[in-house]
């Protein structure tokens, strides 16, 4: 079985309909969840609009970087096909995670790279479980653990967790996502500094322009949608900044 | 007042057994996959090819996992935590996604409201994402040569740090002391060690760790402010 057929037979509708079905019962998931909460949140009388704001942000939020995770189902289809890298991105994967893995797999089952060209049904089926089982942890942690966690986080005295008191918590995961941020702009300016050579000053400065540019259009959309009737631009504003920065990366053309 | 917290209190042990019961059969059905894939090729896995892959690079995701899940399910509360991590991208959308979303409509961690709004988010955020993806692999023909022109091959490259500078300004304009111990301590970091740019995400829990650290010296010290 030469490279095309066996790619022919990974994009094919048997395989798309074993993907699609996953897809399609983690999408229902979604749905059921999102239901829930939102009747939840009525009956605890919580603001609709509040929750409409939070909605309408999020989805507006995730365009974007979806089409990002678009390019990775583009870039993997090459050797494995539409169908497998449509599931593993839609459900559990990561972008930064997939190739990586693959390319790992690929070794492993001893191609020589990861390709359509010398791929073969156990090389993609071997693959296909390595993908899966490397990134499991994270869903079996929380299926084993998530109940007594969250309930030993809110203490001794409030067992559980939708009532507790917001205390140091609230400081400790705006603190938690400022120390994610500042590891990842620490990483895009050590890749500047250093990337090419200890302080050669030669590495890529596209993500430190990318990330300047957005944080100055957040910097301006903050300050707009505080005025009157302006509120309504505060859903938007991540979207549109981080467009700006892709904008200012496809400028600076690296 | 007891009826609103009986609904919550049933709300939150459905939400554990659906999210468990979820978890299960995804993983199943991810786990299934590749052998119902391999049947209808006609080839079953190599399963010692994949233990020998397992161990190069799965212990390092292994330990990956647990870390986030150890950082992001207070994060994200029980509903919001059980569906990011069946759909995945957490750090690159779901996270900054929920915190988003929480800060915008001023939720606290931990209250009831951020568990509403955490399942909120992170639930559309994936069907955006499933959309965007069902409708982009539909379209994959005529959309292939646009997303991978040279000219937006940077753009979409550049997603994440475009992302982290909008949320960057976000948090850092709230909390600049804090923020400025942290990245400069990374950026340092980063800048005479070069070579941990490949395990950033394994750098945010000491760069956590040390804005942790100073939030929680700033909560002691506004503590004792208030009793004096």
């Amino acid at each position: 079985m030469n490279g095309e057929s066996i790619l022919e037979r990974l994009s094919s509708g048997p395989v798309y309909a074993i993907c699609g079905g996953v897809i399609l019962f983690v999408a229902a998931v979604c749905v059921i969840f999102w239901v829930r909460a939102w009747k939840a949140g009525i009956a605890i009388g919580m603001d609709r609009t509040r929750m409409k704001r939070a909605v309408t942000a999020s989805a507006s939020f995730s365009i974007l970087p979806s089409v990002g995770i678009l390019l990775g189902v583009i870039a993997l289809s090459g050797s494995l096909g539409v169908p497998w890298p449509w599931l593993r991105l839609s459900v559990i994967g990561a972008l930064h995670y997939e190739t990586q893995v693959a390319a790992v797999a690929a070794e492993a089952v001893g191609l020589p790279e990861l390709s359509g060209s010398g791929m073969t049904a156990q090389a993609f089926a071997t693959i296909a479980l390595l993908m899966s089982v490397c990134i499991m942890w994270g869903m079996i942690l929380s299926a084993l653990f998530n109940r007594r966690y969250l309930n030993r986080l809110s203490g001794p005295g409030e067992k559980k967790p939708g009532q507790r008191k917001p205390g140091f918590g609230d400081a400790a995961m705006s603190a938690m996502f400022i120390g994610m941020v500042s590891a990842y702009l620490g990483s895009y300016l050590g890749e500047f500094v250093s990337g090419q050579g200890r302080f050669a000053f030669r590495g890529s400065w596209t993500p430190l322009a990318a990330a300047a540019v957005s944080a100055a259009a957040m910097a301006i959309l903050t300050r707009l949608s505080a005025k009157k009737g302006m509120a309504w631009l505060d859903s938007f504003s991540i979207a549109a900044s981080m467009l700006m920065g892709m904008f200012a990366a496809a400028l600076i053309g690296k | 007042m007891e009826k609103k917290q009986e609904y919550l209190d049933q709300y939150m042990n459905r939400t554990h057994q659906l999210g468990r019961l979820a978890s299960v059969l995804t993983l199943a059905m991810l786990l299934g996959a590749p052998f119902l894939i391999g049947a209808y090729l006609g080839a079953m896995p190599d399963l010692a090819a994949a233990a020998r892959g397992f161990v190069s690079v799965g212990l390092v995701w292994t330990v990956s996992s647990v870390v986030e899940f150890l950082v992001y399910t207070p994060m994200l509360g029980a509903g919001g935590s059980y569906l990011a991590f069946i759909t995945g991208n957490l750090i690159n959308m779901k996270i900054p996604c929920a915190i988003n979303a929480r800060d915008m409509v001023k939720a606290k961690s931990g209250t009831r409201e951020n568990e509403i709004i955490s399942t909120l988010t992170i639930a559309t955020s994936s069907l955006v994402t499933i959309l965007v993806l069902a409708v982009g692999v539909a379209l994959l023909t005529p959309l292939r040569p646009v997303l991978q022109s040279p000219r937006l091959a940077p753009a979409f490259a550049n997603v994440v740090p475009a992302l982290f500078g909008a949320m960057g300004y976000r948090y850092y304009r709230k909390n600049l002391r804090l923020a400025a111990v942290p990245l400069i301590v990374m950026s340092l970091l980063f800048i005479f060690a070069p070579g941990l740019t490949g395990s950033t995400s394994m750098m945010i829990l000491p760069s956590g760790a040390i804005a942790i650290g100073l939030a929680w010296m700033d909560y002691r010290r506004h503590r004792k402010e208030g009793r004096a």
